[in-house]
């Protein structure tokens, strides 16, 4: 494998404590060097960076890739496409298949198939229950073997206590963290979107957001008890985020993510009885929104994830009741995320999208130490307008659609493969 | 940011507040005058309407047809269950197809709310709300705005009580948009399971206490109470209710003189009102029930005609 020389970009990188302009050279796959000026070694590849920010790869930890299963919606080559031209060089995959990620042969066939894509690196999840029922125990250790690198029902939330206490104590010593997907079935009902004053003028039934505040309560409580680390996924609330600080506060071993659909939007966006908008948890009001956005900036949550879950527009335009929940995030997610913290340091923006996933997930990356990964992300401050009609991904739906974003991805390099340049997948991408 | 109802070059009553009140006075003007003096039936002459309900309805339905036939539409009845929006068809592709076969005015009722606003948002004609899920019922409003303006002579200024299951009702809230374009004062009363304290916001206020209520209006409107609410534990018992928000003598008879009770219908004996209700002299149901018709024609020529 050749090598690849990364010119006069920014480089950031939260590990290294570096903010400045510097070359980096990436060789057979890894990071070779960071330093002011490098030469280029002979037949190596220049990638000019002036104007650029250089990060270590970027690392969504909650996508739907759909497939096996659901491949009308998506695929894991069309989501893996749509992961790298976010700028994004790693995805971890939730476990919401048909069937679900319940059993080694099916995360060696997930790894199979994003091996033929060729694109992002993919990191299964697996399913905490059998087929995600919230019954009986997965597998955890042969999970483990097979690749899965954390344990969620995702969407199912595990209704009983008693399940996720057991799944808490004997997988405590699996690596891997537990995903909680914090809804309370019973609470929610046959919600379609958040329960405020929106939901009563509309007459649609509404979720409050103490659906979501009882169980991550539960379950930080569990994470306590059990000693097994916990990830609460895609905080919506103000009151999880004060929740949060008191697991910290208690010493639980327990991180966070937001996304930046529940930063910047709010249920003003069921207005029109469309279902855009609509996903899991829902989009709360504007109190919410402002909450999770100054737990950003004061550095309560840990991570950002896109929640990316394709549907067809099919799908997407049913009633309310009768429409799937989640959109595409992976194309958007940067600049979505720019324009919900415009403020944010950018060693914090890198630490959210690269540092900190690698970290809680375990795997490699996170930053550009020489001998890390050849996984790097470029951006720039470059403002663009969404147009789904563009994405890479099957899933043509998003209600960031025809927004200015401030913030895009430049360049996605996947172990020293340069995989984007300029929103263009390159052709050595595929099949490699 | 998308705004509140999808924009459509097409008039529709999905809500109240698709009108203006200068728009309602119209209507209610038009629904007296058709009352006074049946209007030529030719109104809607060649007008293609077609009523699409996917929910049971007697009265409305009952009303909408007797409106059609009075202003002359050609007039089809889709039954519930016909229309093959349950074998896969888009709501843009029913709109499309009614469109091309010259329907010019859709009548639609449909247990989710929203489904009217999505039809309007793609069929190139009018569409009319006849009860969208807990959403809107628009012509109901109007019918009891009617029956309050021909009581009172006015709408500014009157208070008028919402009792029961506000949360759930579609009758509800469009009286409560209706009456407050209007200029009336509404009061909302009932338990905080059927009435959350956040109902009001801005608007109508929240009451939980009935017999303190009764003393101070023109007009009670009863909404009707469903027997599934003990069920889904929303209400302990009917007994329960009628407790603090059945409308019997006694409640009666700490109302004004002049003040009279309505009702969207069905209504339940014994539950949300008493015999005694039927008997009061300012019972207005049959008055509501004979105004629809004509507030129904006067939308019919006010969508179609201008």
């Amino acid at each position: 494998m050749g090598a690849i020389l990364i010119r006069g970009g920014r480089v950031v990188d939260p590990v290294l404590g570096l903010d400045a302009l510097r070359d980096v050279l990436l060789r057979d796959g890894l990071v070779a060097e960071v330093a002011e000026h490098i030469a280029a070694p002979a037949g190596a590849e220049v990638l000019e960076a002036a104007g650029t920010v250089v990060a270590p790869g970027f690392i969504d930890m909650h996508v739907h890739l759909r497939e096996p299963g659901h491949n009308h919606k998506e695929t894991i080559a069309s989501g893996c496409a749509a992961a790298v031209v976010g700028g994004f060089t790693a995805v971890a995959c939730m476990p919401n298949t048909e069937p679900a990620l319940d059993s080694p042969a099916l995360i060696a066939e997930v790894l199979r198939l994003a091996r033929a894509a060729g694109t992002a690196r993919v990191y299964p999840i697996g399913a905490i229950t059998r087929a995600r029922k919230g019954v009986e125990l997965a597998p955890f250790w042969r999970l483990h073997d097979a690749g899965a690198v954390a344990f969620s029902d995702d969407g199912n939330t595990v209704e009983s206590a008693r399940v996720l206490r057991q799944a808490a104590l004997y997988a405590r010593d699996v690596p891997g963290v537990f995903i909680s997907h914090c809804e309370d079935g019973t609470l929610k009902g046959d919600a379609v979107m958040h329960e405020g004053e929106q939901s009563l003028r509309l007459g649609l039934a509404g979720s409050p957001g103490l659906a979501e505040d009882v169980i991550v309560a539960r379950d930080l409580l569990i994470a306590g008890e059990t000693g097994k680390p916990f990830h609460i996924a895609h905080l919506s609330t103000a009151m999880s985020v004060q929740l949060m600080l008191f697991a910290r506060a208690q010493g639980i071993a327990a991180t966070c993510e937001v996304t930046a659909h529940h930063l910047v939007l709010d249920d003003g966006h069921v207005r029109g009885f469309r279902a855009d908008g609509k996903v899991n948890p829902p989009l709360r009001g504007d109190d919410d929104a402002a909450a999770l956005r100054a737990a950003v900036r004061e550095g309560t949550i840990d991570v950002f994830a896109t929640d990316h879950a394709p549907h067809t527009r099919e799908e997407k335009d049913r009633l309310l009741h009768d429409a799937p929940v989640g959109f595409s995030g992976l194309e958007t997610a940067i600049g979505a995320y720019a324009a919900a913290v415009p403020d944010l340091p950018l060693a914090r923006f890198v630490a959210l999208l690269s540092t900190n996933p690698a970290r809680i997930l375990g795997v490699p990356g996170g930053t550009l130490a020489p001998g890390s990964p050849a996984d790097v992300t470029l951006f720039a401050d470059r403002a663009w307008t969404v147009d789904t009609s563009r994405f890479h991904s099957q899933g043509k739906n998003t209600p960031f659609d025809g927004a200015t974003l401030p913030r895009r991805a430049v360049a996605t390099i996947v172990g020293g493969r340069i995989v984007m340049h300029e929103g263009r997948l390159l052709e050595t991408a595929a099949g490699a | 940011m998308p705004a509140l109802k999808a924009p459509s070059p097409y008039s529709s009553l999905i809500d109240l507040d698709d009108l203006s009140p200068a728009g309602i006075t119209e209507i209610l003007d038009r629904a007296k005058a058709f009352h006074a003096e049946p209007p030529p039936r030719d109104l809607l002459r060649d007008v293609s309407v077609v009523n699409l309900f996917f929910e049971a309805s007697t009265r409305t339905y009952t009303s909408f047809a007797l409106a059609e036939q009075r202003v002359g539409a050609d007039v089809v009845a889709l039954p519930p269950g016909s229309s093959s929006l349950g074998k896969g068809e888009t709501i843009a592709d029913t709109a499309l197809t009614l469109a091309a076969m010259g329907v010019r005015v859709i009548v639609t009722r449909h247990p989710h709310s929203g489904f009217p606003a999505r039809l309007a948002e793609s069929f190139a004609g009018h569409v009319i709300n006849a009860g969208d899920g807990r959403h809107a019922h628009p012509t109901q409003a109007l019918l009891d705005l009617l029956t309050l303006e021909t009581e009172f002579g006015k709408l500014a200024g009157l208070r008028v009580a919402l009792v029961g299951d506000i949360l759930h009702s579609r009758v509800a809230r469009s009286n409560a948009i209706g009456l407050r374009a209007m200029g009336a004062e509404v009061t909302l009363v009932g338990p905080r399971t059927l009435l959350p304290d956040s109902m009001g916001g801005d608007g109508p206020r929240v009451a939980r206490d009935l017999d303190a209520v009764l003393p101070h209006v023109d007009a009670v409107m009863l909404l009707r109470i469903q027997h599934e609410r003990i069920a889904s534990a929303v209400l302990p018992s009917l007994d329960d209710y009628a407790r603090n928000y059945r409308l019997d003598a006694r409640r009666l008879a700490l109302l004004p003189k002049h003040a009279i009770v309505m009702h969207p219908g069905p209504y339940n004996r014994g539950v949300e009102l008493t015999e005694d209700v039927l008997r009061y002299p300012g019972w207005r149901y049959a008055q509501q029930v004979s105004h629809g018709v004509y507030v129904r024609m006067a939308v019919l020529d006010f969508l179609v005609n201008g």
